[in-house]
């Protein structure tokens, strides 16, 4: 264990050099929509940084959201992100250790008091206590209180952590509930989809390591920096929207030239909040 | 013609030309000043036909690098002496970060004060390993 190590120290002892840690800020910089000269302040504010210690519990899910993380199979730009980060419990992915699993839970909580970051992916169950969900003897209900008093701030991750999701839809059996209804002491930060892009995901850890604050979040408690432009905002048929220039029909001229198919396919991209 | 049809045969916004004079922009002020700029082509609605006409107007000078840190990187210094095109692929090879660098040289190019004292450190100790490995064999 290094508990007390650098960012950089990290990468030095890896063999990792600085200059992926600057290829990773520059990729941050442009998801965040920061000024792309920014990339190397924040290079060297997190070389100077100790890991983020992450603790992350799965309940009413489908495992979706882990994947879309963890689905990369080779090194990759993307995969900075375990550079950054100490993930020190994952609850589906650790499910074989058992005991030593939860101990491992309970040591970062220790370790970390105050400083540790939650990730929840799924809802929570909360009729009849909370039984209709549990791992190691204990509720989703009853590990999440536990997990959360002490973190600096909690992610949900995921539209059923975020906003109930599937479980919460009628008749909804279990009692789900997002995680916001049950974590009001503490800042929750809604990364919702189904599943999210994992830029999203990883993106809104990277920038609490990075700031040390939350980021920018809008009405639903969803980072701006993700939610905030629509589709139609970045979408590259946008400058013909903004000319008034409109395919009538999907094999026209229009459709051809790229104009907007707004009037096409009554799209909803100037309503849907997500980066494409 | 169907839309993925229309978007393989290609169109251009124009963002191209406007692209190239906030480039122009910047590497006067780099000539006059030393002062660096980036554009981030990520961030912005470019088609693909718009970036091939940029990368085609920009074009390739005498210098082209690839990195390996953490994934590929296609690093090249367009046809403008200062004007650097630097391409980040992620997972699939597909385009992670992209940006214009307006300097003398990238950012990412250079090396890092920390890397540089922990190679220096490596050698050394190569270096006695070496020494030590000689001596025993003497």
């Amino acid at each position: 264990m290094h508990e007390s190590e650098t960012i950089g120290e990290l990468l030095t002892r890896r063999g990792v050099s600085r200059r992926a840690l600057l290829k990773y800020t520059t990729y941050l910089a442009s998801l965040l929509a920061l000024p792309p000269m920014a990339a190397k302040g924040m290079a060297e504010a997190l070389a100077k940084t100790r890991r983020q210690s992450v603790i992350w519990l799965s309940f009413q899910e489908c495992t979706g959201c882990t994947e879309s993380l963890t689905r990369s199979f080779s090194p990759t730009i993307e995969d900075m992100i375990f550079n950054l980060i100490s993930l020190d419990y994952h609850e589906t992915l650790m499910a074989v250790s058992g005991a030593a699993a939860e101990a491992a839970r309970l040591a970062a909580m220790k370790e970390n008091k105050g400083r540790y970051v939650v990730v929840v992916d799924g809802s929570v169950s909360t009729r009849d206590g909370g039984v209709y969900s549990t791992n190691a003897g204990k509720t989703n209900l009853e590990v999440l209180k536990e997990t959360a008093a002490e973190a600096a701030a909690v992610i949900s991750v995921g539209t059923c952590a975020a906003f109930g999701g599937i479980p919460h839809a009628n008749p909804n059996p279990t009692g789900a509930v997002p995680v916001s209804d049950i974590i009001t002491d503490k800042p929750v930060i809604n990364v919702s989809g189904c599943p999210p892009i994992p830029e999203a995901i990883t993106g809104t850890v990277a920038y609490l390591v990075t700031f040390n604050k939350l980021p920018d979040l809008d009405d639903k408690g969803r980072p701006k920096a993700f939610f905030g432009d629509t589709i139609h905002d970045r979408c590259y048929r946008r400058p013909f929207y903004d000319k008034g220039l409109f395919a009538k029909q999907f094999d026209d001229e229009g459709a051809r030239k790229g104009w907007c198919l707004y009037e096409v396919a009554r799209a909803r991209s100037p309503t849907t909040p997500a980066r494409p | 013609m169907t839309v993925e049809a229309a978007a393989a045969a290609g169109f251009r916004t124009a963002m191209t030309d406007s692209l190239l004079r906030e480039i122009a922009d910047h590497l006067d002020v780099l000539a006059r000043t030393g002062a660096c700029a980036a554009i981030d082509l990520r961030s912005l609605p470019l088609t693909a036909a718009d970036r091939s006409e940029l990368e085609e107007r920009l074009g390739h000078g005498d210098i082209e690098a690839v990195l390996t840190a953490a994934g590929t990187s296609e690093i090249w210094e367009t046809r403008y002496a200062g004007v650097w095109w630097v391409r980040h692929l992620g997972a699939g090879d597909k385009i992670a970060a992209e940006r214009i660098e307006i300097a003398a040289c990238p950012e990412i190019l250079t090396s890092d004060a920390a890397d540089i004292a922990a190679a220096s450190r490596k050698l050394a100790e190569d270096l006695n390993c070496i020494s030590s490995e000689d001596a025993d064999d003497a």
